[in-house]
């Protein structure tokens, strides 16, 4: 299978590929045509004109609706979330490492956290809230909600960079001198960085694209995805599709940005020599 | 163990992470229950210890079908997820020869994943429509005299959705399975004589279960709680148990939203449980 | 809460006669001098459904009045949802005549005291006395006369006359029928039950709100013969059965299409052929003309089912958020928002204002049922209708003189909504 002329099955796997890539993006780029279209479009086909008109309206008042808000909430949410998911799941990535009482639990309310359909957590943290007489809002109850997706996953990677983390390098330093925060600061961290930025990226995407757990969570002002939704149900101009766009074309470069990043550290470390990343 | 770092750290370390598991997840699915057994009224929710709401749900034909057509739908999905996830992933692992590639294709495959879900939905819309993209080409062939109408607001384009959000899910875990699969075992079960096809079954087959029943936990238990998607697509036509569960939020039925909430939490859990017997995730990272 | 902080703005040079007559609204509530002060610092929170949750007005407001309204739109029951369980949330509730009777008894609002409103005497008698004309009869359903007034500020049960606090300030209502697509439906269309129409299996469509949908239904119902209702704005639990079965059976036959929950899903359904005959709201049946599709707003026999939509007020505005909130209620009623209203197909809550603010062309299309005698246009400027058409079901006294019901909040409300869930879920 290996080696030798490629046969049948190849040729049949590789058009079935070809045509789930086709499945994947067929429709965007029906969105992504629909939006050129002129002042007098339609949600339909056929194209009604050609222009970049709505892209412009995109950025104007719209009749109802509030983008720019709920994407700068979107965005402080998700860097937050990020930022704490990345710290929580490393710290208790590390304390994984020993056995702890209650350990065994907390790993199976992690995997609860992720099979629990997310509306249930929703409703429960709005219910909660309710019963507390708390207002939600997105920078409380949501956060908290959107916590409950990304830290299962961040645990989860983190537990499998330690269980091939080789511990010698930490007996090493403190055989220096080191103390326990050097040894995190300048072995442990270091080595296990590109996997903690994936962790942090990671949930980045979840919580910017979470819609319901966000739902009964996000209090008066929503966030970009349940914006979007309402925008569904209130728009009725191809600027839907516009926003489509642009959102994929933000994914797009978000993503390329990710790649040339990562990819200068490894050549950077390459140039310097450091063999800090091998190991993780 | 315990010797290396005291024992505070650890838990000084760990806490973090149980709060917020203590606070967002076990306390509110503790609410959800104890709701779930109050009195409500149009506007106000009362304090109270009652069956009636769980007699209510379950007393209902419509709860039953509305059960049942969420399963359906995790289930028909399921299959064809697994079908589709489990050939991209063959593909990819087995017949894309250099890593750089792999790589590559992979991340073809990802980068959807990363736009709106709801965008990525809506898109079918005009796509899939009675005068859409779809109807229009099929007539212009004239393969078909009137436009199908089955394509949108039916269950056919829910579960057309589903596959197209939700197959990558199921590609990346078996993908994982098959990467760390020994390719000599491969090269031995042909040269004992096995066709590739028996290959494929008797020897990758078992050896990626893992990865299935990963990708398997998440297609189910996401379909099984979801509500856009059959509300978008079915045009409303549709149920699903969260669907009927965010009709009662909406007009404050909060008891009742809780009791259906308790229903489906238990039947998910079942469903998880059985599927966690193939797997021991701790093993797998 | 609001923001009230920041140092006292500049005194505002009023221009305009617009913001004059803003000016005497002020003074009329009795602090002219804050009004002009402090407004710039004011802002007031508003949540409405799709219908009237337009920047426009708020832009609008801004520019005359100084201050800021943030408006949110939501699809009608995460209206009450909102409205109830997050009371806070919110300084101005635009709601529905049908929901202020879920509301009201969640004491989360206040009721206007009438000597503060300017326009109170103006506002057409559907809201105060229930009757169109003296000699009309209040029409089946939450028609707006029951759930206006209360007795005390602090009463959760609504009075049965007029008194001087008022629950609600109405601002737009109307009275809905069946949308049609002429060019498609391809038969003639008089009656609720021509939507059960074999003809239109799949092509049909009617709205996915309880308090507005289960009307629509019992026009059709009547309409087929299929049951006749005590009171159809307050059924009995049978006739809620009869009802629902009916319609599950309908849905189960594959008639409908879809089922919507706001206007401009409607809109969509019908521009992109869906849909040839559903329940449809009338600035719906304009924003779908406006598109070049063509639509009717079509009159039917057993007359129209009607709504009404007005602002209400937190319970926790005080103090100078509060008079700028009837600042902004009396300015809604002074004229420009009438006219902006009125030429999407919507009535004002005061006719005399609006008027003013019309031409006399548009007022005699929109309002007096008279063929257009130049292009009909929409706010936005595109053109909504050609010289020499005709509203459709002609002038205002004609189609809200036809209303047989208004949406409805009913005794067994909640085993409606229920039962509602259940056929939606069907």
């Amino acid at each position: 299978m290996k080696h030798g002329k490629r046969g049948p099955a190849f040729w049949f796997l590789a058009a079935f590929f070809t045509l789930f890539v086709l499945f994947l993006y067929g429709p965007t780029l029906t969105i992504l045509v629909l939006s050129f279209q002129g002042p007098e479009g339609t949600l339909t086909f056929p194209m009604r004109g050609l222009s970049l008109h709505w892209f412009f309206n995109l950025f104007q008042t719209q009749l109802v609706g509030d983008i720019a808000g709920a994407l700068k909430r979107s965005l402080v949410l998700g860097v937050v979330v990020m930022i704490v998911t990345m710290i929580v799941s490393f710290s208790a990535g590390l304390a994984f490492r020993n056995r702890f009482r209650g350990s065994t639990i907390l790993f199976y309310l992690a995997i609860a956290s992720l099979i629990v359909p997310s509306i249930l957590i929703s409703l429960g943290i709005g219910l909660l809230f309710r019963v507390l007489e708390i207002d939600p809002a997105w920078y409380s109850s949501a956060f908290g909600a959107h916590l409950t997706w990304t830290l299962p996953f961040g645990l989860l990677i983190m537990l499998a960079v330690f269980n091939r983390f080789d511990r010698r390098y930490e007996e090493a330093a403190r055989d220096l001198g080191a103390t326990p925060w050097q040894t995190i600061r300048h072995v442990v961290i270091p080595i296990v960085l590109p996997s903690l930025i994936g962790v942090g990226l990671f949930g980045f995407t979840l919580s910017y694209d979470e819609f319901a757990r966000s739902l009964y969570t996000s209090g008066t002002f929503n966030t970009l995805p349940l914006e979007i939704y309402g925008m569904t149900t209130n728009i009725t101009t191809p600027v839907l599709y516009a926003l489509g766009t642009v959102t994929t074309a933000v994914s797009f470069l978000v993503i390329a940005i990710a790649l040339i990043s990562f990819s200068i550290i490894r050549r950077r470390r390459e140039r310097h020599g450091s063999d800090a990343g091998k190991a993780a | 163990m315990m010797t290396r770092t005291s024992r505070w750290t650890t838990y000084f370390q760990v806490t973090p992470l149980a709060l917020v598991f203590l606070i967002f997840l076990v306390i509110p699915i503790a609410t959800i229950v104890v709701v779930s057994f109050f009195d409500y009224t149009t506007t106000s929710i009362i304090p109270a210890f009652l069956s009636q709401n769980y007699e209510e749900l379950l007393l209902s034909p419509v709860t039953w079908q509305t059960y049942l057509q969420t399963v359906e739908f995790a289930l028909i999905t399921w299959v064809l997820t697994f079908l589709i996830g489990f050939t991209l992933a063959y593909f990819l692992a087995f017949h894309v020869r250099s890593a750089t590639w792999q790589q590559v294709l992979f991340l073809v495959c990802t980068i959807p994943f990363w736009t709106s879900n709801v965008i990525r939905m809506i898109s079918w819309i005009p796509f899939l429509g009675r005068n859409g993209l779809a109807n229009m080409t099929l007539m212009k062939m004239g393969l078909i005299q009137q436009p199908l109408e089955f394509l949108l607001y039916s269950n056919f384009s829910v579960v057309l959705v589903y596959v197209h959000l939700y197959t990558l899910f199921m590609v990346v875990p078996i993908f994982n399975s098959m990467m760390r699969i020994d390719r000599s075992l491969l090269e031995a079960s042909l040269d004992a004589g096995a066709t590739s096809w028996q290959t494929l079954t008797n020897v990758i087959l078992p050896l990626c279960k893992p990865g299935i029943a990963i990708g398997s936990i998440f297609v189910v238990t996401i379909v099984m709680g979801d509500f856009v998607t059959v509300r978008m697509m079915s045009g409303g036509l549709s149920a699903s148990v969260a669907l009927m569960m965010a009709n009662a939020m909406s007009l404050l039925q909060y008891p009742a939203a809780a009791a259906n909430a308790v229903v489906l939490l238990i039947v998910v859990l079942l469903i998880v449980a059985g599927m966690m017997r193939v797997v021991d995730i701790r093993k797998e990272l | 809460m609001a923001k009230l902080n920041g140092g006292i703005g500049r005194r505002k040079m009023l221009k305009g006669a617009g913001i004059a007559a803003g000016a005497v609204l002020g003074s009329t509530v009795g602090a002219p001098t804050i009004w002009a002060q402090n407004n710039k610092n004011i802002v007031l929170r508003q949540f409405g459904t799709g219908v009237s949750a337009i920047n426009e007005i708020a832009e609008k407001a801004k520019k005359d009045l100084g201050f800021t309204i943030q408006m949110t739109a939501l699809d009608s029951d995460a209206c009450v949802q909102r409205a109830v369980t997050q009371p806070n949330s919110y300084d101005i509730a635009d709601i529905e005549y049908w929901m202020i009777k879920k509301i009201w008894p969640a004491k989360v609002l206040q009721p206007f005291d009438v000597k503060k409103l300017t326009y109170f005497d103006k506002i057409v008698p559907i809201f105060t006395t229930g009757k169109l004309k003296p000699d009309s009869v209040i029409a089946q359903g939450t028609a707006p006369s029951k759930v206006g007034f209360v007795d005390k500020p602090d009463s959760t049960a609504f009075a049965s006359g007029q008194t001087g606090w008022f629950t609600m300030v109405p601002t737009i209502y109307n009275a809905d029928t069946l949308g049609i697509r002429p060019d498609l439906v391809g038969r003639e269309i008089s009656q609720w039950k021509d939507i059960l129409d074999p003809k239109f299996k799949g092509k049909t469509s009617i709205l996915n709100i309880p308090s507005i949908g289960i009307m629509d239904a019992a026009m059709i119902c009547e309409s087929a013969g299929v049951m006749k209702y005590g009171d159809k704005g307050n059924m009995t639990k049978a006739e809620i059965d009869k009802t629902i079965a009916f319609l599950i059976e309908t849905k189960k036959s594959g008639q409908f299409r879809a089922f919507w929950k706001t206007f401009d899903e409607s809109v969509n359904l019908m521009t992109s052929g869906e849909v040839v005959i559903q329940s449809m709201w009338s600035p719906a049946v304009a924003a779908v003309r406006s598109k070049g599709v063509a639509c009717k707003y079509q009159p039917l026999k057993e007359g129209y089912r009607s709504w009404g939509d007005g602002l209400a007020i937190a319970k926790h505005l005080s103090g100078s958020q509060l008079s700028a909130a009837y600042d902004y209620i009396n300015w809604y009623l002074s004229g420009w928002c009438g006219g902006f209203l009125n030429r999407q197909g919507y009535y004002s809550a005061v006719l005399d204002t609006a008027k003013a603010n019309m031409s006399e062309d548009e007022w005699g299309f929109w309002m007096e049922g008279k063929p257009a005698k130049g292009d009909i246009k929409s706010p936005q400027g595109a053109v909504m209708e050609k010289a020499g058409a005709v509203r459709d079901g002609g002038s205002f006294y004609e189609r809200m003189g036809a209303v047989s019901c208004w949406n409805a909040v009913m005794d067994e409300d909640r085993y409606m909504v229920q039962k509602w869930n259940s056929f939606i879920a069907a």
